[in-house]
């Protein structure tokens, strides 16, 4: 079987070479413009910082390091998730605990944000749940040495707000939903449906 | 005297105030980083909201260079030139690992963060970073420069007071 | 166009004993050749009744130190009518490393042969312009060679920068060649995209001769496929065609699959094809939105990165990023999809089609636009397969080649749809050939959705791939042990090499991966879609205006993390 040896381009139908579409095109300008004036708030545009995104709870940001109910770090310097990031910008330095049922601890755990390419294999590898991501992207730094971010920083975030969780090992509302999913109490699509059509805004949640 | 200096000082306030509320980005961009800034000055975050969508690509007519995506070693005499061709006042964000750092790419052809060759003002971390990461890097740097200017002033002022004294000396 | 007969190629028989051999054992036929023979050879298969392999899809080197003949040349060819790959093999000694080239039998050959010398150093005689194409002029040595440090780097300084001077061949207008200007565009050039450098010779403002550069993005990602174990190396194909990482994803994960010997399991398929759509319809709304740019259409551009947005949103559910997703895994995908998966798919097929719909309507019968694309660019079905095209583009010079269709992967047999085909072979078809591709894409979506979600894992329930649950790994000391070794030693792969393929957004995207049975992979090759159809843009642009070439490149959709890896 042989290929086309030569092309047979597009032949302008009369309207088109009379330029006659470009009426219809300006009706579909004209129309957004007319829509985004009468309308209040922009269709689309997100105004951050006063506004955010909702980014779902799987939203892979910040690292947190988390905590026992002691407060004391729950990594035991495994260097598990150190082996595993492709990017190696983990360093750790592991100290003997004093408590005996602890093995160990990290002196140091330092997370280089520069290098780290958010990609969640340190939450996959950890066997702890010791290190999980936040939804906190609002990061930027003047200089190389502030991006190295040490364990007390690393803390940080989940105590401020427990709604900023991001991308983790495990999502129990999730698994609950998945649950009544199951049992047939919930028809997911029919709910997005109810959801939409309550509100006429078009749902930041489910646009991303 | 006393008057010359103040409005010297407003003058610069005022050339301040304007330089950070409207950058004229020009978009390094090379690989994934480009798309995010593309997201970013695009409808959903649009950046004109404050003052910078004015993206020209020519480095004379821009004062803030936001590299976006890898540098190689290829590259960088590129923007070294691009960025030298740049009139001052001018600023550089780094946006993403690969421009921060290298990422990932601890490699023969890539260069490890562009600050082997540029000064840089704002590294913003990601692997892209989000459209609001950049926007937050950018913000963070108008208040770096806002910090600048301030401290620019108060130095004028101070040295003004003083230029005022050996005046009266004189 | 599904290929009608699938024979296995017979070993020919006119070469002398021992020159073609058959390597048993491999996953599609592979002859091993000597070079001697190795051009006579290409010619009978590309023009043989029997062989027909016209399409040059990858060529490649590997290096074996332990071995006498220690660099190989690979290629990979395909037969479009009769839908059947070969492997040729050309073993070369690390003294002589030099192969005959096979430019003249395969146009597609040129770019490939450069990087193969860039890589590794094998020399192709005949080659009329040899030089490094990925990395820079001061480089020294071959990166790709096992014995090649990979942070060994070499500094560029700006007087060693090439600077190339296409001369048009000689001929006829020679009389007026004073009026000749020589013009640099790129690589930081709005035009081109990021990281393209294209010096042009022009006459008045009609490109007479072109040289196209380049590797500005050449980030180095086989030599870090080498050094990171196999499930590190998701994350990296994230990056290669970074407008749709999800299908890089796909595409490598099913080529270790299958040198593994396992399947996903039904659910993981299902959304992989799911994810795997929606990103095409990305990558469609990215090329067409800046080709559109490049012509002066800047509304589209706006309007078709909503789309865009709106799929991020979903990508971002199920995986955590917006761009760069790594939610492939080997075996399956990183973590289920998110309860409202379905809910959210239904609502993006509401959202998408109506802003595809004002594209259309501003510019599918602007005559401003047909001005600028139609005939601009062209290239019929015949010279593009030898140019080794694939994807949208080929299919807008009338060549019907699908990877989903011709061997269907994943559940695309399954589904009703069809392959858009243009004849026009300029930027005006490419562009229609996207815009029918997304709405194949939409129906081919909604189709599976009907189909309800099936039940089950989303990653195959296997330790020695798969990490055990994180529960499990809490609670049981097997799964804990399992985990452990998991990730410090990674997965580890039998012996073999195989090519496996996915349509990806801008034609076929192969994986050639050899292992060693060790925890990370021996050698990873990306069989780039717009490597090729890059290498044409040289013979695309001459004769156009220099306005041409900008919307030509658009056109192509050339993306850089996938040419230059």
């Amino acid at each position: 079987m042989s290929h086309p040896n030569e092309v047979r381009p597009y032949r302008y139908s009369l309207s088109e070479k009379l330029y006659l579409p470009l009426f219809q095109g300006m009706w579909i300008t004209l129309r957004h413009f007319v829509k985004n004036l009468v309308r209040r708030k922009p269709e689309y545009t997100i105004e951050y910082p006063e506004e955010r995104r909702q980014y779902s709870h799987r939203f892979r940001g910040h690292h947190i390091l988390t905590t026992r109910p002691d407060g004391s770090l729950r990594c035991v310097a495994c260097f598990l998730c150190a082996t595993n990031c492709p990017a190696e910008c983990i360093h750790i330095e592991a100290g003997e605990h004093p408590d005996v049922n602890i093995e160990k601890y990290p002196v140091v755990y330092d997370i280089d944000m520069l290098r780290c390419v958010f990609c969640g294999y340190c939450v996959d590898a950890c066997p702890e749940d010791a290190i999980i991501m936040s939804n906190n992207y609002d990061m930027a730094f003047f200089n190389r040495a502030q991006s190295i971010v040490s364990k007390e920083d690393l803390q940080k975030p989940y105590t401020v707000d427990p709604s900023v969780l991001g991308y983790r090992p495990s999502y129990p509302e999730e698994d609950a939903m998945r649950a009544r999913l199951r049992e047939g109490v919930v028809d997911l699509v029919e709910e997005a449906r109810r959801r939409h059509e309550a509100s006429p805004e078009p749902p930041k949640a489910a646009a991303g | 005297m006393i008057g010359e200096s103040w409005i010297t000082t407003q003058i610069a306030a005022l050339e301040g105030w304007a330089q950070r509320n409207s950058f004229w980005p020009l978009p390094f961009g090379t690989a994934c980083c480009a798309i995010e800034f593309m997201g970013t000055v695009s409808s959903h975050y649009d950046m004109s909201r404050f003052g910078y969508e004015v993206v020209r690509f020519s480095p004379r007519q821009s004062d803030i260079m936001i590299v976006a995506g890898t540098i190689t070693d290829k590259m960088a005499p590129v923007m070294k030139r691009i960025y030298d061709q740049m009139p001052d006042p001018k600023w550089v964000v780094s946006m993403g690992a690969c421009a921060c750092s290298g990422g990932f790419y601890r490699a023969y052809h890539v260069m490890q963060g562009i600050d082997e060759v540029i000064p840089v003002d704002v590294y913003v971390p990601g692997c892209p970073p989000t459209p609001e990461g950049l926007m937050y890097g950018i913000l963070q740097l108008k208040e770096k420069i806002a910090r600048s200017h301030r401290a620019q002033a108060k130095k004028e002022d101070s040295r003004g007071t003083d230029g005022d004294r050996s005046d009266a000396a004189a | 166009m599904a290929p009608t007969v699938t024979v296995p190629t017979p070993l020919p028989e006119k070469f002398p004993e021992g020159t073609v051999v058959e390597q048993e054992g491999m996953d599609q036929p592979t002859w091993v050749v000597q070079r001697e023979v190795l051009k006579d050879l290409a010619l009978e298969l590309r023009d043989g009744p029997e062989t027909q392999f016209d399409l040059m899809l990858d060529l490649c080197g590997t290096d074996y130190p332990e071995r006498d003949q220690r660099f190989e040349a690979v290629y990979h060819l395909y037969s479009l009518p009769r839908g059947e790959r070969l492997r040729l093999k050309v073993p070369v000694t690390e003294d002589v490393p030099t192969l005959p080239s096979l430019i003249d039998v395969w146009k597609a050959c040129d770019w490939f042969e450069r990087e193969a010398w860039d890589m590794f150093g094998l020399r192709f005689d005949g080659h009329p312009n040899l030089r490094r194409i990925l990395t820079h002029e001061a480089f020294q040595g071959h990166p790709l060679r096992k014995d090649y440090d990979p942070a060994r780097r070499w500094i560029l300084t700006e007087d060693k920068i090439y600077r190339p001077h296409p001369q048009p061949p000689e001929g006829e207008d020679d009389d007026d060649i004073f009026e000749r200007m020589t013009i640099n565009i790129g690589p930081s050039h709005p035009a081109m995209h990021g990281t393209f450098r294209v010096v042009a010779t022009l006459d008045g403002e009609t490109i007479v001769a072109s040289e196209v550069e380049i590797g500005y993005l050449h980030r180095c990602f086989e030599k870090m496929a080498e050094t990171h174990t196999w499930q590190q190396v998701i994350p990296y194909t994230d990056r290669l065609n970074y407008c749709s990482s999800f299908i890089n994803n796909v595409a490598y994960c099913k080529t270790v699959e299958t040198m593994l010997g396992i399947e996903a399991p039904p659910r993981a398929v299902w959304a992989r094809t799911i994810l795997s759509e929606f990103s095409r319809i990305m990558d469609h709304c990215v090329a067409n939105g800046s080709t559109l740019v490049d012509a002066g259409a800047l509304t589209n551009f706006w309007y078709m990165f909503q789309p865009r947005e709106e799929i991020y949103g979903l990508l971002e559910a199920c995986s955590g990023a917006r761009l760069t997703v790594s939610y492939g895994r080997i075996g399956g995908l990183s973590a289920d999809l998110p309860p409202d998966f379905e809910a959210r798919c239904r609502r993006l097929l509401e959202i998408i089609p109506p802003f595809i719909d004002d594209v259309d309507g501003l510019i599918a019968k602007n005559r401003i636009w047909l001005d600028r694309s139609v005939g601009v660019a062209a290239i019929s079905g015949e010279e593009a397969v030898n140019w080794g095209w694939t994807g949208p583009c080929l299919r807008a010079s009338g060549v019907g080649y699908d990877v989903r269709k011709a061997h269907p992967y994943d559940l695309y047999d399954t589904v009703d749809w069809e392959v858009p085909i243009f004849h026009g072979g300029d930027v005006h078809d490419r562009y229609r050939v996207r815009m029918a591709e997304i709405r194949q894409s939409l129906s081919i979506i909604r189709q599976l959705l009907d189909r309800g979600m099936p039940e089950g894992p989303v990653i195959v329930d296997d330790p020695h791939i798969a990490l055990p649950s994180k529960e499990a790994c809490y609670n049981q000391m097997e799964s804990m042990i399992y985990h452990f070794k998991l990730i410090m030693d990674g997965i580890q792969v039998p012996p073999g090499e195989r090519y496996s393929m996915v349509e990806g957004a801008n034609g076929e995207l192969g994986f050639y991966i050899v292992s060693d049975g060790g925890g990370k992979p021996y050698r990873v090759k990306v069989r780039p879609p717009c490597f090729p159809m890059m290498s044409t843009f040289s013979r695309l642009i001459e004769g156009g205006t220099v306005s041409d070439a900008v919307v030509s490149l658009g056109g192509l959709n050339v993306i850089a993390g996938e040419l230059e890896r």
